[in-house]
Order: structure tokens, then sequence, then C-alpha cells
């Protein structure tokens, strides 16, 4: 058997169904965008090419497409700070945590199997104004005009409530990720950096995450992954609003495409999110390899 | 050899499973997304070939509608067709898509494929254009006077449902929809409001002295677009029909040139800077906008025949009272002041429309008031008595279209795609002040001269 595991050819061919059907459902689908992206469709009667005229539309003259950018790098740089380091940190206090330790993961993980339509009507209903919801309800306490406090519907501020409601239902996945990480480093390590007079904030700053930073690196590139083509929290909790506030790139692509109607223009939007996302992808590679060279 | 052999096979028995298992879910339906439906007639045995059209041999009818099994929609045809088909040995399917958005992808699809149900829900606009133009419309207008229900049907659905191009009638309607304002009688008293407004002058005076008493004016459900849009297309219909938002579109008109859309424009602004809307009414939606109103928040709603069930009650206890759209003073307004639509309206597919089909539509011309007022609480769109036992709400608002010949304007229809999406963002802004009447205006202008 392990003969058998042991060859190219056979290792090949396991993985071949599963190439199969990233190719058909990924590749396939990005090129079709692709092509879609050349053409004025909406989505019914005749397609009529138009060459890059989308692309140059969206890239000189779409005010709304620049701004939904910079909305989901704003996205993204709260979510890595809320799921990464924010996941860090409760590993960290729950590693010094011993009784009920497990209860308190499990309740931190809670959110990760909430569905996110879940998630986003308890937030709704958390966060209403009219009628008064819970979260404004304990702020009256301490300044009755906190009563009126909105949330989603403050223009200024829904875009970070929604990445606060993205970051609270993904922290308690990296939190256990980041908890396997610390249990597995070696504890004479710790030791010997106590013995040579670190305090505790110091053997974890110097010793223990520096021994968990490949770990690190990956949760950050898997959390701007999700963060990036992130659509359901924005969509559900504020539609993108209050008028485009909180718009994502994603969520701006769904709107041309299936609200608008304009096929062609929303598969250009996603062509861009697909080199956006390329772009993040190398740089962020090459930031951190060059990290580990050094 | 033999192991490479073996391992061929397993990966290939993989690769077909899991491509498999991708077709028998999109396949499925029922189930699995949640939001389709399948419902079969209770004969529903045996056979379920695709219908035949023109030789006599179909055996089941199909439709796609938009909704769950508790909207109306489904309510009425359900009924219709189960009692249609049990006379006549048929079998019937209604495919049900709840969300807007996928049921107009599931209809452009089946557009696009020409693969069209026998009936299917489909809005007056882009979409029934699109199915004219592959020729998969009934003229409804016409069967309407075969059969002779085409002067029984409300003037104002017939104009509601008139196709803007040749003037035939493609669509059915769903009911009979009527809006208007109710209000709470008590806190009209409390704040010293003594007429109902038949002005927006009026109508802001109102707002103002029951914001002074500590309530809350007026309820909105402002993140579902067409709850503002109303107020931002109430004077534009009173004064000018159809005509400011067809000639928009056609940019021919403009916001800045037409006094009654600055007016609404204003109007619109005033009512959510000043504080006469709910906190944050940008994140209440239109079934929480409900909840809050006929649970006791707030003076004013914007509602219709279609919460006659949410109002029933209180409106028997005498704390309920309604208005119409008021005038917008200073213009020529039109008489008819009550919204009138037909709902999500249905066209009948003219590439299966056979002699059953025929028959059918007869049957539901005969048994569709009964259906709207047993089944779905709706109003018939036929001018017809209203039957007894209904809630005391639909005689009192009968009078109040029961003459009338102009439908309601629903920017929806008449807008492009794009357009609308924009003006859903741009009006949510005015309604808040994030933007000012004047760059409204501007923005919402510089749309079609693009």
């Amino acid at each position: 058997m392990q003969k058998a595991f042991g060859k190219k050819s056979i290792i090949l061919l396991f993985i071949f169904p599963a190439f199969l059907i990233y190719t058909l459902f990924v590749i396939v689908s990005i090129v079709w965008a692709g092509y879609y992206s050349f053409f004025d469709w909406s989505g019914v009667g005749e397609k009529i090419f138009i060459g890059l005229q989308n692309y140059i539309e969206l890239l000189s003259r779409d005010d709304v497409f620049r701004s939904t950018i910079w909305h989901t790098v704003i996205y993204t740089i709260i979510n890595v700070l809320i799921q990464v380091f924010g996941g860090l940190l409760f590993a960290i206090l729950l590693s010094r945590v011993t009784k009920g330790r497990v209860a308190l993961q499990t309740l931190y993980y809670v959110p990760v199997v909430i569905s996110s339509v879940a998630i986003c009507q308890i937030f709704s209903k958390l966060l209403s104004v009219t009628p008064t919801g819970v979260v404004n309800q304990l702020l009256s306490v301490f300044n009755p005009a906190l009563k009126v406090m909105e949330w989603t519907s403050n223009p200024n501020i829904s875009l970070y409530v929604t990445a606060f409601v993205e970051g609270y239902k993904y922290l308690g996945l990296y939190m256990v990720i980041f908890y396997a990480a610390l249990i597995g480093v070696p504890d004479e390590l710790g030791e010997a950096a106590r013995i040579d007079g670190a305090s505790l904030f110091q053997e974890y700053w110097h010793v223990r995450i520096p021994y968990i930073k490949p770990v690190i690196v990956a949760n950050c590139l898997l959390v701007l992954n999700g963060s990036l083509r992130s659509f359901e929290f924005s969509y559900l909790l504020t539609h993108g609003g209050p008028g485009n506030a909180s718009e994502l790139m994603t969520t701006y692509m769904y709107k041309q495409a299936f609200t608008s109607m304009k096929y062609g223009y929303g598969s250009a939007v996603a062509i861009m999110i697909v080199i956006i996302c390329l772009i993040v992808g190398v740089l962020f590679k090459k930031i951190t390899g060059e990290e580990a060279e050094k | 050899m033999k192991k490479k052999t073996i391992a061929m096979l397993l990966a290939a028995v993989m690769s077909v499973s899991a491509v498999l298992t991708g077709c028998g879910q999109s396949s499925g339906g029922a189930g699995t997304s949640g939001e389709t439906a399948e419902h079969n007639a209770p004969e529903a045995q045996g056979d379920s070939s695709d219908t035949v059209p023109d030789t006599g041999e179909r055996t089941k009818i199909t439709a796609l509608l938009k909704g769950t099994e508790s909207t109306e929609q489904f309510q009425v045809f359900d009924h219709l067709l189960s009692n249609f088909c049990q006379e006549n040995g048929l079998e019937y399917e209604i495919e049900l898509v709840n969300d807007m958005q996928d049921y107009f992808t599931k209809l452009q699809m089946y557009i696009n494929s020409n693969t069209l149900p026998d009936i299917y829900g489909c809005p007056n606009g882009t979409l029934s254009r699109a199915c004219l133009d592959i020729d998969a419309m009934v003229d409804v207008g016409a069967e309407l006077k075969r059969n002779g229900y085409y002067d029984k049907m409300n003037g104002a659905i017939i104009d509601f449902l008139t196709d803007a191009d040749d003037g035939n009638l493609y669509l059915f309607p769903q009911g009979l929809y009527c809006e208007y304002f109710m209000y709470r009688t008590d806190l009209f008293e409390q704040a010293g409001v003594t007429d109902a407004p038949t002005t927006w002058a009026e109508f802001e005076e109102a707002c103002q002295k029951i914001a002074a008493t500590g309530e809350i004016p007026v309820i909105v459900g402002g993140s579902d677009a067409w709850q503002l849009m109303r107020y931002l297309s109430f004077s534009p219909w009173r004064v000018t029909g159809d005509d400011f938002i067809t000639n928009y579109q056609a940019g021919t008109d403009s916001f800045s040139d037409n006094d009654s859309a600055k007016y609404a424009v204003e109007l619109l602004n005033r009512l959510g800077t000043e504080g006469y809307f709910e906190p944050g009414f940008a994140s209440v939606d239109f079934t929480s906008a409900c909840n809050l109103f006929f649970g006791g928040t707030g003076a004013i709603f914007y509602t219709g025949s279609g919460q006659i069930g949410l109002a029933e009650e209180m409106y028997d206890e005498g704390k309920l009272g309604f208005f119409p759209v008021p005038d917008t003073e200073g213009m020529d307004n039109m008489s008819t002041n009550v919204p009138i639509h037909a709902g999500f309206a249905e066209g009948f597919n003219k590439a299966t429309y056979d002699a059953t089909m025929q028959a059918f539509f007869d049957y539901m011309c005969e048994n569709f008031s009964e259906a709207c007022y047993t089944k779905a609480q709706i109003f018939s769109p036929f001018n017809e008595d209203l039957p007894e036992g209904l809630p005391q709400l639909y005689y009192d608002t009968q009078p109040m279209f029961a003459t009338a010949e102009t439908a309601w304007t629903s920017w929806d229809d008449k807008l492009d795609s794009d357009v609308l999406t924009k003006i859903v963002d741009e009006q949510q802004k005015l309604a808040q002040g994030i933007v000012t009447p004047n760059d409204f205006i501007s923005t919402c202008d510089s749309l079609i001269s693009k």
C-alpha cells in the first residue's frame, strides 16, 4: 500500500477528480465570466460585443467601484485584526486557563458553526434602533442619547459594523487553530526564557509567538482570501448601504449583474476582483517569503 | 499494472460520482435550496411527461410563481389549478421561487432557453418585453374580450398592465392592490390633529404636531427600496400620471425641469432630516415596519390592502383610520389619489396555449374573485360585489377605487434596471440627509444623460 501511494502516477490519479471539479467550477467559470465581460448584455436577448468598454468605464469613470476597492481594503484589515490577532489573543488567554477551558473553547467556537444568515439576523435585532435593540438599551444606561445610536444605517460606521460581525463569526475558528499551535510549542523553550529572566509577556513575544509564525502567516492568508471575497455580511446586514457606504467589490458585482441586469459589466467587476485577489496574494507571499528568508 | 488499473477505476468512479452529485442537486429543486418547491395535484401519479400543445394530449399544467406557499399568488393559483385539474383529470406543477432576484434569474433562464412554463409570473417591463420578443405571451386582453370578462375588469388594473408599446394586455393581474396611509386615531387626537391631511403641507404639519408629543410621526421601511421610492413618486404621479417617469427614462424630462419631481425630492429630504421617520429607518425592512406600526409604534404608515389582515382588529376597534395620497399644493393634481396596481402579474405561454389552457383561462376568470376573497384575502381585479363576511376595511376602502381608471405608476416597471438601482442608492442618502436635494437631482439627471 505504501509503495503504491509512493508512486507519482497513483497520487496524480487521486488528485485528478478534485482537479477536474476545480477546473470545471472555478477556472471555467472565470473564463466564462471573462467572455461575458466583453459584452453588453442584460441577461435576456442579444449579447452586444463592446470589447474593452466595460473595463474602460470601470477603471476610469466608475467612482463607486473605486470606493468599493477602498472599502474592501478597510474591511480586510479589520477582519485580519479581529480574526487573526484577536484569535491569537484569545488563544493565549485560553492557554492560560486551567478550569473550564473546554467549555470556553466551545462557547467561542459556536458562532463559527451558526450560519451567516442567522448571525446577521441576530445582529440586526441586537443593533436595532426602532424598536430599541439590546445594544442601544445597554448603552442608554450610560448615556441616554445613545438609545438612538444608528449602527447599520449610519453611513460613517456601517462598514466597520459589518466587518466586526464577520470578525465575530470567525474569531473562534482562528482561536482554535492558534491554540493548537501554542500548545505545540516545546515547554523547554518557555522554561529557558523564564530562567533567563523573561517576563510572561516577553516569553510570549520573543519565544512562543515567533515559534508559531508560520501558522500566523497561514491564517493571515486565509483571512485575506476570505475577506476579499466576502459578500453575505455586507449584503444581508446593509445591502451595501446606506447608499454605497458599506459596498464591497463583491456586493457591487452582484448588484451590477443581477439587480441592474448588466451581466457584462458585472462580469468585468468579477474579473477585476480575481485580478485584485491574485495581486494581493502574490504580494503577500512575496512579503512573507522575504521575511522568512531574512 | 493491476494496481494501476484499480487506481484508475477508483479515480474514474470518484469523478463521476462527484459530477453526478452536482447534477442531482441542481435538478432536484425542492429541499435543497429551500427556495423552490414543486406541488402536484392530489392525483399526480404515474407519467410526468411534458405537455403536448394543440393535440389534446396535455397531461400537466406547469406554473412558475414568485413567493412561498403562504403568499397570495400561490394560494389563488393552487386553488384554481387544483380544482380545474381534478375536474379534467390533469396534473399540475407549481415551481416557487421566493427571492425576487432569484426569481428574475430563473425567469431569465427560461426565457433564454425558450422553455417557459404554461403560466409564469412576470413584471410589466423589461422581462415582459423579452417574453414578447420570443412570442411567448398570450394576448390576455383578447382572451378577456372573447370570454366577456374584459369589461368586468377594473379600469385602473387594465391601465396598469397595458403594454406601453402596442396598447395590448399581455398580463393577467395577481389581484387588485390599493395603497393608502393608515393613521392612529388616538395619536392624531393627542397631537390635536383633527382631520386627516389632504395636502402634503397638512401632512408635514401633522408630523410636526405628532413629533412634538414625543411620538414617531411616520413609520417607513427604509431598507426596502419601494417604501422610500413611494414618497419620491407620489407627487409626480398625482400631477403628471406616468408622463414624468416615462419621459425621464426617455431623456426628455428631468428632475431639475419638473416641478412635481423637485417637490417630491425636497419632501423626502425633509421627512427624513426633520426626524419624522423613525430612528434607524434606513435599516428597517417593510415587514419590521408593519410589525412596528401594527404593534403600536408610530402615527402614520403607508400600507394598503395587502395588510388588511394586520389592520383589521385595530380598525374594528376604531384605533385606525386611513387617507389617500395627499395633493401637491400649488399644482394641478389628478382626481385618482389611490395607487392601484395588479401585484406580480402572470403571463400565459403562447407556445403551449392550447384548448386545455384556454379552458383553464375561462375557468380562472369565472372563479378568480372567489379564490381572491376566500383563499388569499385580496381584492379581485374584477368589479364584482364583495362577498359577505370580509373584514370591514374591505368594504370601507373599496369605494376609493371602484371607479378608478388611472393606475399607479411604478418606477420599478418604468425605469431601466441600472438607473433604478442607482436611484435606490441615492434616495437613501437623500432621506438621511447625506446628500442635499440639489445633489440628488443633479446625480439622477446625470444617470440618463450618460
